[in-house]
């Protein structure tokens, strides 16, 4: 009776500004976190029970929906399903297309994630800065696939658009910016005695620990565990590309932070391979080439942006299932879809990284301080509406 | 005749500098302007622009004034459970006591409102009234984050009230006086920073502790507690407790100006006598630590409340005991004032 007394319950959110779109139902002695229980599915969209009523390409822009900051997963994760189903392999020219833009969504995922823990520990500038050097990035994807962060840039059988004249220049521009801009990262908040004082040996995740609770992406990484499905199932054009898999010893919040950030190193590697072996060719599969009208095509030929065959509106996937899964900024995305012919899957399974590290936040919060909530909360990279979806 | 009267009234300097100079009319200046100064200092750090649009050749210089325009015309929402009266009155009393201790700052060797031979106790110990009400606030609110946020408070004020007035009386020891005209004037061959750093350095960061600058700004932080013990506050009372921070970092700035940079001095001795010249003097001195107070909002995320709690008395504490010691030694090593 005495120990309920002592303990405060502190709801932090959904009204707070910290909080996401999600709660957390903390149990406080003192300043010492004795429970902390995340409330989540405020911003459920049910997205799983959507697909079913839509065709098969309108799902594209339905899935990448709840992951904002990291759209390509989602999308290149449904349609390699979709493939898979309907029994297409996409041109390699596509495959090294999709890589590259896989590859510049996880930079700015990666600073998106890396800016929002920034402020949740106090240091504005961090998030600024992130949020500001996003912009060559998203820019670059605007380029090349005409959004800014709602790609739905990969299809069936290929990709929407080639790359654009001058491109691979412009991309190493952006690249040499970013590299150089690491230093100022470490100098004014990495390597910042207070940002150490705050993350060094805040939310440790233990081996083990990260293995039976089933995190996933740079958080499991951090704990040591050297698991990415870009090395363990390539896809794409990641066979062809070498990278390290980043980890870390510690798995504290300090080192699931510098897995992002060194990660942000070897995507810049693998995008500097992608584009000097990006080989020619076409970037729709050959089978849905044919289905342009002749003027259609004319225009595709010449600037390289695919109009969309209005048969492929109806696009049906024979009766079956398929998984495929991908390495996205956050973890790994996985997709399964059952098709029983028909022009819409009969069920559709999206499995994001944010749902499956929900339940960090109670393993890791457990005698940590009030103020480590967010110091944890920021390092899971966490994203309510892709885990509630 | 009248209009004279009041004007030789209001230059008496138990009037003009508490209502004045520094007081309430220049820390209320002080504060436009160091809140503009802080969103610009951060805005350059983070490639930004900061406020820009109010008098853009100015760099939107006003746009603290379009934000009091603004507070004071929002409406004052108090909530149903609140202390009714605890919840109205600290905002005023904070920012009232905030500016209090300008009253036995002296503006120059001959300009002061009040003397006494103990001014630097009398302005330290005004400095500690504020964190009661700031407790007080988060007790009326009757919201659990004002309630944490209160409670930091307490322990923040615990961890630096004892040494910053270790570190403010080991310059008394060495001045030989606890008067802040005298302490002033010992300052006019060596500041009072190059005869004991370690006291200076000590109080500088104990001085932004007890405002929540940043890396200290745990009472209020925003990711963790929404606004600490400010949360239910909103309208005008929000800018009064906002402020009286704000007012309270420039009124210990003025003081630690005089402890540490050698107050009005250098000026030539023609010069000193005005107070108007040494009074700016003074003030661009502390201005510039209040700017620098801003600055660190970017550079620092902030530490938590244990860490700073133990940097209060595992590092300051110490600090502060040997900065005693240094100015023990400096006295018995035959340094001395005369005034």
């Amino acid at each position: 009776m005495e120990a309920e007394e002592r303990e405060l319950e502190l709801l932090i959110g959904p009204q707070h500004p910290a909080s996401g779109h999600m709660r957390l139902i903390a149990k406080i002695d003192g300043d010492v976190v004795t429970e902390l229980r995340p409330d989540i599915g405020y911003v459920h969209r049910s997205v799983e029970k959507i697909a079913e009523t839509k065709k098969f390409l309108q799902i594209i822009p339905l899935v990448e929906r709840p992951s904002l900051p990291d759209t390509t997963a989602n999308n290149l994760a449904y349609v390699m399903a979709l493939e898979k189903l309907l029994g297409i392999e996409p041109p390699p020219r596509a495959k090294y297309l999709r890589t590259l833009l896989a590859e510049i969504t996880r930079i700015h995922s990666h600073l998106y994630g890396l800016g929002i823990h920034g402020v949740m520990i106090g240091s504005s500038t961090a998030y600024m800065w992130c949020f500001g050097d996003r912009e060559p990035f998203l820019q670059l994807a605007q380029e090349l696939t005409g959004a800014r962060l709602t790609y739905s840039y990969i299809i069936p059988g290929g990709v929407r658009r080639d790359m654009p004249k001058g491109f691979a220049d412009k991309v190493e521009k952006v690249l040499r910016y970013m590299e150089g801009r690491m230093k100022d990262y470490f100098d004014i908040y990495f390597n910042n005695p207070v940002t150490r004082a705050r993350l060094e040996g805040v939310g440790v995740l233990k081996r083990e620990d990260a293995i039976r609770l089933g995190a996933v992406g740079p958080n499991l990484r951090a704990s040591n565990v050297p698991y990415d499905v870009r090395k363990a199932e390539p896809y794409a054009a990641y066979p062809d590309v070498e990278f390290d898999v980043i980890t870390e010893k510690a798995g504290d919040s300090f080192a699931r932070v510098m897995v992002r950030v060194r990660e942000i190193g070897e995507s810049i590697k693998i995008i500097r391979q992608v584009l000097k072996r990006i080989p020619d060719g076409p970037i729709l599969h050959e089978n849905y080439e044919k289905l342009i009208p002749p003027k259609l095509k004319e225009q595709y030929k010449s600037t390289g942006i695919v109009k969309f065959p209005s048969l492929f509106a109806n696009l049906k996937a024979p009766e079956g299932e398929a998984i495929a899964r991908v390495e996205g900024g956050r973890g790994e995305v996985v997709f399964h879809i059952i098709s029983d012919g028909k022009t819409s899957p009969y069920r559709l399974r999206m499995v994001t990284p944010s749902f499956r590290n929900v339940v960090l936040f109670e393993h890791l919060t457990k005698g940590a301080r009030v103020a480590d909530i967010p110091a944890i909360y920021g390092s899971l990279d966490y994203f309510p509406p892709e885990a509630d979806r | 005749m009248q209009v004279q009267e009041i004007l030789n009234m209001l230059f008496e300097p138990y009037i003009f500098i508490p209502l004045v100079f520094p007081g309430l009319i220049a820390a209320f200046i002080v504060l436009l302007i160091i809140i503009w100064l802080e969103r610009k200092i951060a805005a350059k750090v983070q490639l930004r622009y900061g406020p820009l649009y109010i008098i853009k050749p100015l760099g939107g210089v006003i746009q603290t004034v379009a934000d009091l325009i603004r507070y004071l015309f929002q409406e004052p929402i108090i909530p149903k459970d609140v202390d009714k009266l605890a919840f109205l009155l600290t905002p005023v009393f904070l920012f009232g006591l905030a500016y209090l201790p300008v009253v036995v700052i002296p503006i120059g060797p001959s300009y002061y409102a009040f003397r006494s031979d103990l001014s630097l106790l009398i302005a330290l110990a005004l400095t500690t009234l504020a964190p009661i009400f700031t407790v007080l606030m988060g007790w009326a609110s009757n919201n659990k984050f004002s309630l944490i946020g209160s409670v930091r408070e307490g322990y923040l004020v615990i961890s630096y009230e004892i040494p910053i007035f270790l570190s403010a009386l080991s310059m008394a020891i060495l001045y030989g006086t606890l008067d802040l005209v005298e302490i002033a004037e010992a300052q006019r061959g060596i500041w009072g920073i190059f005869l004991n750093p370690v006291a200076a350095v000590n109080m500088l960061v104990l001085m932004y502790m007890s405002t929540s600058k940043f890396p200290f700004e745990i009472p209020e932080a925003e990711s963790e507690i929404v606004a600490g013990p400010y949360t239910e506050y909103g309208g005008i009372l929000y800018g009064l407790v906002m402020g009286a921070s704000y007012v309270k970092l420039y009124v210990l700035s003025l003081v630690y100006s005089i402890l540490f940079l050698g107050g009005w001095n250098p000026l030539p001795q023609s010069m000193i006598g005005n107070p108007f010249i040494s009074g700016s003097v003074l003030f661009i001195k502390s201005f510039i630590l209040v700017a620098f107070g801003a600055f660190l909002r970017a550079v620092y995320p902030r530490f938590r409340i244990d860490q700073a709690v133990g940097l209060g008395w595992r590092i300051s504490l110490p600090l502060s005991l040997i900065s005693i010691f240094i100015s023990l030694l400096l006295v018995m090593g035959g340094v001395r004032f005369v005034y």
